[in-house]
C-alpha cells in the first residue's frame, strides 16, 4: 500500500486521535530523532504517516493520558529508541527486562544525551493492590501447558480478580533489528517466523510492503493463492482456538475432534504450499512452489465443512459450555474503542472492523466476506464470532478456488530496495489487523522495519475484561482472546 | 452429553497405525544430500544453494574437484530453496520424519563421507524406556509448540508411547525446549532445569532451539539451548512435523518402539 508521509506536530496527531479521523496503525520512531504515527483510513482504504520531529530532544509529553490506546506503543518506543514519554501513567519496560544493560536501545541511531539516565529500572515492579484480604498471584513466565511464555500478576480478593498486570517480552528476539540487517531475499523468512501461527499473514504483510516500495503488482492468480493461504491459516487457528475453549470447559470429546479437524485444515496448507504452516509460500513477487495439485482442494473443503457441523453444533448446544462462557470476561464496546482493539475480539464487542473490507491485500477487498460481529463482548460472543468466521472462511475458500484465475505466480524481483521509500502491508490475520511498515534510506538500505501484531493492541483487552471475574475463569477468558506472545514480543 | 458420546463412537478410531511414516508426496521436509557430484557441467563451481540458503546452513568446499558440500540441518529451516536451485540433484527433498539425532555433529550432512555409518550412541537413560514425563519450555514463535501439541491429538496420540506432558519441572524427566532461548528466557530456563531432579535430559525441539535458526546472531543472544545447557536429543525442522517430534522423543527414551520402527524400515528397504 502507498503511504503519504506528512511532516506533523503533536497537535496534529492529537486532533486525528481525538476526532477519530483515522485508526492508529502504529506509533514508533525511525531512528530515535522523531516519532512516527501511522494513521489508517479504513473508509478510504488509505494510510498516512505523520512524522513528528523531536528537534534534538529526547522526551515529549506522553499522549497516553488522553489517548489510552498509546500506552503500550509509548512504552515500546522507549524500549527500542530511548525516547521518554514524560508523564506516562504506567511507565515500565515492555520488551527488555533484567538481562539487558541499562541505556541499551537497540534501534536508536542518534546519540543519547550525555549523562542520560533511564528513569526506570530493568527490574520492574507491579501495581500493588492494597487492602485486607487482597493477595497476589504470580503466574509464569513458563506456563503449565505447551504455550508461549509471559508473566501474569493477579491481585485477587478471595476468588475475584481485582487487577491483572501482564508482563511480556520474554520471547523478544530482536526481529525488527534483524530485518534491517539482512538482504532482501532473506527477509521474508524472518518476517514469517515472527509468529509462525501467523506465518501466512506475516509473509503477506511483508510481501505487500516490499511490493509497494518496488512498485510491482503481482498477478491475479498470485493474489487469489495468497488469500487462500491466509484463509487456511484462519481456518486452522479458529478451529484449534474453539478446541482450546472446549478443553478448558472439560468437553474433551469436542476438543480432540477439533484437534483432528485442525489437522485436516493444515492438510489444505500442505496441498497448497507443501507446508502445514504455509511457510515459505507467500514471497515478494508472488507465491512460491505453486502449481501443486489443487484438484482435491474443493472436495476437502466440502468434507471439512460437513465434519465441522456436528461437533460445533454440539458445542453451542451444550448448557455447561454456554454457562461457562456467557457474561464472563465482558469487554465493553466503549473500552474496545478507547484501546483500539482489533480482530475477532473487537468484532465480538460490536466493532465492525475487518481490514479485508478496507485495505487491498491478497484478493481483497473484492473477495472479502461480510464482516461478522456480535455485541455482548463476552467469551460466548468471541466464540460465536470465531465459529461464524469458520463458516465464512470455508465459503471464501470455495469462492477463491472456483474463481482462481490462470496465469503467472512469480515475477522477477530485484534484490535491493529503491531509495527513500515507504512500504506498507495491512493484513487481516486471524487475530486481526497486522501491520508491516518499511522505510528505506538513501542507499536503499532498510532504515526501519516496524511490525504491529494484532495482539499488541489486544493484550490490554484481556487485562480489562478479566477484572471482577473469578480467577477460575481466567484460562477460558485468556483463550477466548487467543493472544500471541511472540508476535507481541518481536 | 450422550449425543457427544454417540458422536465419538460413530467417529471410530482416528489414530494412525503406521508410525513415523514419510511425509506425503509434495510436502516439504528437510533437505538431504545424494551422491551426485556438485559441479556445473563445465566444471566451474556452482554455489547456488549456499547463496540461496537464508540461514547459511550450507558450505561449499570449492577447492575440491568433485564439489564438496556440507549442510547443517541444525541451522536449516527446511525452506526448500536449496532443493529448488540445485541443478545437479545433489540436494533433494527428504520426506523422512526420522531425522532427530543424539549428537550435534550427526546433523551436519556432507556428500563426501556418505558411507560412514551414523555412530551408535549409548542409551541416555534406560529408566525412561517405557514412559517419560516431559516439561515443555517455549521460547519461540509458537509453531514448534503447536506441532508438539498436535502430536498429542488423536491422529498421532503421543501418549500411547508413554510420553506425557507435565505441568511442573519437579516431576519431569525430560525438558523439551522450543525456540532460540533469547536473553529474556535464559534465567527462567535455567531455574526450570535446576528444579528438575536427576536423572534428567534435555531435548532441543526445532531449529531455533538447536542453533537459533533465523534469529541467530542478534543482540538478543538467540542462539539455542546448547549455549546454556547440555542437549541429549536434537529434533531439526522449522517446525518439525509431529511425527519427527515423536521420533525424537522415542530416541530420548531409547524406547523399544524405536527398534520396531527401524526393523520395519529395514524390511521395507529390503523389499524395494
Ligand atoms: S532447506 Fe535448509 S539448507 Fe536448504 S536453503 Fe533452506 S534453510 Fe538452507
Ligand atoms: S524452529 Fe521455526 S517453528 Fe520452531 S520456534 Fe523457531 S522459527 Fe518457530
Amino acid at each position: 500500500m502507498q503511504v503519504e508521509r506528512i511532516p506533523s506536530t503533536f497537535a496534529d496527531l492529537n486532533v486525528v486521535l481525538k476526532e477519530r479521523l483515522g485508526r492508529l496503525g502504529h506509533f514508533t520512531s525511525i531512528d530515535g530523532s522523531q516519532l512516527i504515527a501511522l494513521i489508517l483510513y479504513p473508509h478510504e482504504g488509505k494510510a498516512s504517516l505523520l512524522e513528528i520531529p523531536l528537534e534534538g530532544a529526547n522526551s515529549y509529553h506522553s499522549l497516553t493520558p488522553h489517548h489510552a490506546q498509546l500506552h503500550w506503543f509509548e512504552r515500546a518506543t522507549y524500549d527500542m529508541f530511548g525516547i521518554l514519554p514524560e508523564g506516562h501513567p504506567r511507565f515500565k519496560h515492555i520488551y527488555m527486562h533484567d538481562p539487558y544493560e541499562e541505556n541499551f536501545f537497540p534501534l536508536r541511531r542518534v546519540h543519547l544525551p550525555e549523562n542520560f539516565q533511564s528513569p526506570i529500572k530493568r527490574h520492574f515492579s507491579f501495581l500493588e493492590v492494597k487492602g485486607e484480604g487482597v493477595y497476589e498471584l504470580p503466574v509464569g513466565p513458563i506456563h503449565a501447558g505447551i504455550i508461549e511464555p509471559g508473566h501474569f500478576r493477579f491481585s485477587c480478593y478471595g476468588e475475584t480478580i481485582v487487577n491483572l498486570e501482564i508482563q511480556l517480552g520474554y520471547v523478544h528476539r530482536g526481529v525488527e533489528k534483524r530485518l534491517t540487517e539482512v538482504a532482501l531475499p532473506r527477509m521474508h523468512f524472518i518476517a514469517e517466523a515472527v509468529a509462525s501461527d501467523t506465518a501466512a499473514a506475516n509473509a503477506l504483510a511483508h510481501a505487500e510492503a516490499i511490493e509497494s516500495m518496488l512498485e510491482i503488482a503481482v498477478s491475479e492468480r498470485s493474489k487469489y493463492l495468497r488469500s487462500m493461504a491466509l484463509e487456511i491459516e484462519r481456518l486452522a487457528m479458529h478451529i484449534i482456538d474453539v478446541g482450546g475453549i472446549a478443553t478448558d470447559i472439560g468437553l474433551l470429546g469436542i476438543s480432540s475432534t477439533m484437534g483432528r479437524l485442525r489437522g485436516k485444515a493444515l492438510g489444505l496448507g500442505d496441498m497448497l504450499a507443501g507446508s502445514r504452516f504455509l511457510r515459505g509460500f507467500i514471497v515478494p513477487g508472488g507465491v512460491r512452489a505453486a502449481g501443486r495439485s489443487l484438484s482435491n482442494f474443493k472436495s476437502q473443503i466440502t468434507i471439512l465443512r460437513h465434519e465441522l457441523k456436528e461437533p460445533l453444533n454440539m458445542f453451542l448446544d451444550n448448557q455447561m459450555a454456554l454457562e461457562r462462557m456467557r457474561e464472563i470476561g465482558v469487554l465493553k464496546n466503549s473500552l474496545c474503542r478507547e484501546f483500539g482493539m482489533v480482530g475477532p475480539a473487537a468484532r465480538a464487542s460490536g466493532e465492525a472492523y475487518d481490514t479485508r473490507q478496507h485495505f487491498p491485500h491478497g484478493a481483497y477487498p473484492a473477495m472479502a466476506p461480510p464482516v461478522v460481529t456480535a455485541k455482548d463482548g463476552d467469551i460466548l460472543a468471541r466464540e460465536m464470532v470465531r465459529i461464524k468466521e469458520i463458516w465464512s472462511t470455508l465459503d471464501t475458500l470455495d469462492r477463491l478456488i472456483d474463481n482462481l484465475p490462470e496465469g503467472q505466480t512469480q515475477m522477477e524481483v530485484p534484490d535491493k530496495l529503491p531509495a527513500n521509500k515507504i512500504g506498507l502491508g495491512v493484513v487481516e490475520a486471524f487475530r486481526g489487523e497486522l501491520v508491516h511498515l518499511v522505510l528505506s534510506g538513501p542507499k536503499g538500505e532498510v532504515l526501519r522495519y516496524a511490525i504491529k501484531h494484532p495482539s499488541f493492541n489486544n493484550w490490554t483487552a484481556l487485562a480489562i475484561a478479566i477484572r471482577n471475574n473469578l480467577i477460575a475463569d481466567f484460562p477460558l477468558c485468556n483463550k477466548s482472546f487467543s493472544l500471541s506472545y511472540s508476535g507481541n514480543d518481536l | 452429553m450422550l449425543d457427544l458420546l454417540s458422536y465419538l463412537i460413530k467417529q471410530g478410531v482416528a489414530t494412525s497405525k503406521e508410525l513415523c511414516p514419510d511425509l506425503p508426496e509434495g510436502v516439504r521436509g528437510l533437505p538431504k544430500l545424494t551422491e551426485a557430484a556438485c559441479k556445473n557441467k563445465d566444471g566451474t563451481d556452482c554455489n547456488l544453494c549456499a547463496e540461496a540458503c537464508p540461514t547459511d546452513a550450507i558450505t561449499i568446499f570449492k577447492e575440491d574437484e568433485r564439489g564438496k558440500v556440507s549442510l547443517d540441518l541444525g541451522s536449516c529451516i527446511g525452506c526448500g530453496m536449496c532443493v529448488e536451485v540445485c541443478p545437479t540433484g545433489t540436494i533433494v527433498n527428504n520426506p523422512s520424519t526420522r531425522t532427530a539425532v543424539k549428537k550435534r555433529q550427526d546433523l551436519v550432512l556432507s556428500n563426501f563421507n556418505l558411507d560412514i555409518p551414523a555412530p551408535i550412541v549409548p542409551s541416555i537413560n534406560p529408566l525412561f524406556r517405557r514412559s517419560v514425563a516431559a516439561r515443555v519450555v517455549s521460547t519461540g514463535c509458537s509453531a514448534c509448540d503447536m506441532e508438539l501439541g498436535a502430536a498429542g491429538n488423536p491422529i498421532f496420540d503421543i501418549e500411547r508411547f508413554g510420553i506425557t506432558v507435565v505441568a511442573s519441572p519437579r516431576f519431569a524427566d525430560v525438558l523439551v525446549v522450543t525456540g532460540p532461548v533469547s536473553k529474556g528466557m535464559q534465567a527462567a530456563l535455567k531455574s526450570c532445569h535446576e528444579a528438575m531432579s536427576a536423572p534428567r535430559s534435555i531435548i532441543a525441539l526445532g531449529t531455533c532451539a538447536i542453533s537459533g535458526g533465523v534469529h541467530k546472531g542478534g543482540y538478543a543472544d538467540a542462539c539455542g539451548v546448547e549455549n546454556l545447557l547440555p542437549v541429549s536429543v536434537y529434533i531439526p525442522g522449522c517446525p518439525p512435523h509431529p511425527w519427527s517430534i515423536i521420533y525424537g522423543m522415542l530416541l530420548a527414551m531409547e524406547s523399544g518402539t524405536l527398534s520396531k520402527l527401524s526393523s520395519k524400515q529395514a524390511k521395507s528397504k529390503a523389499n524395494t
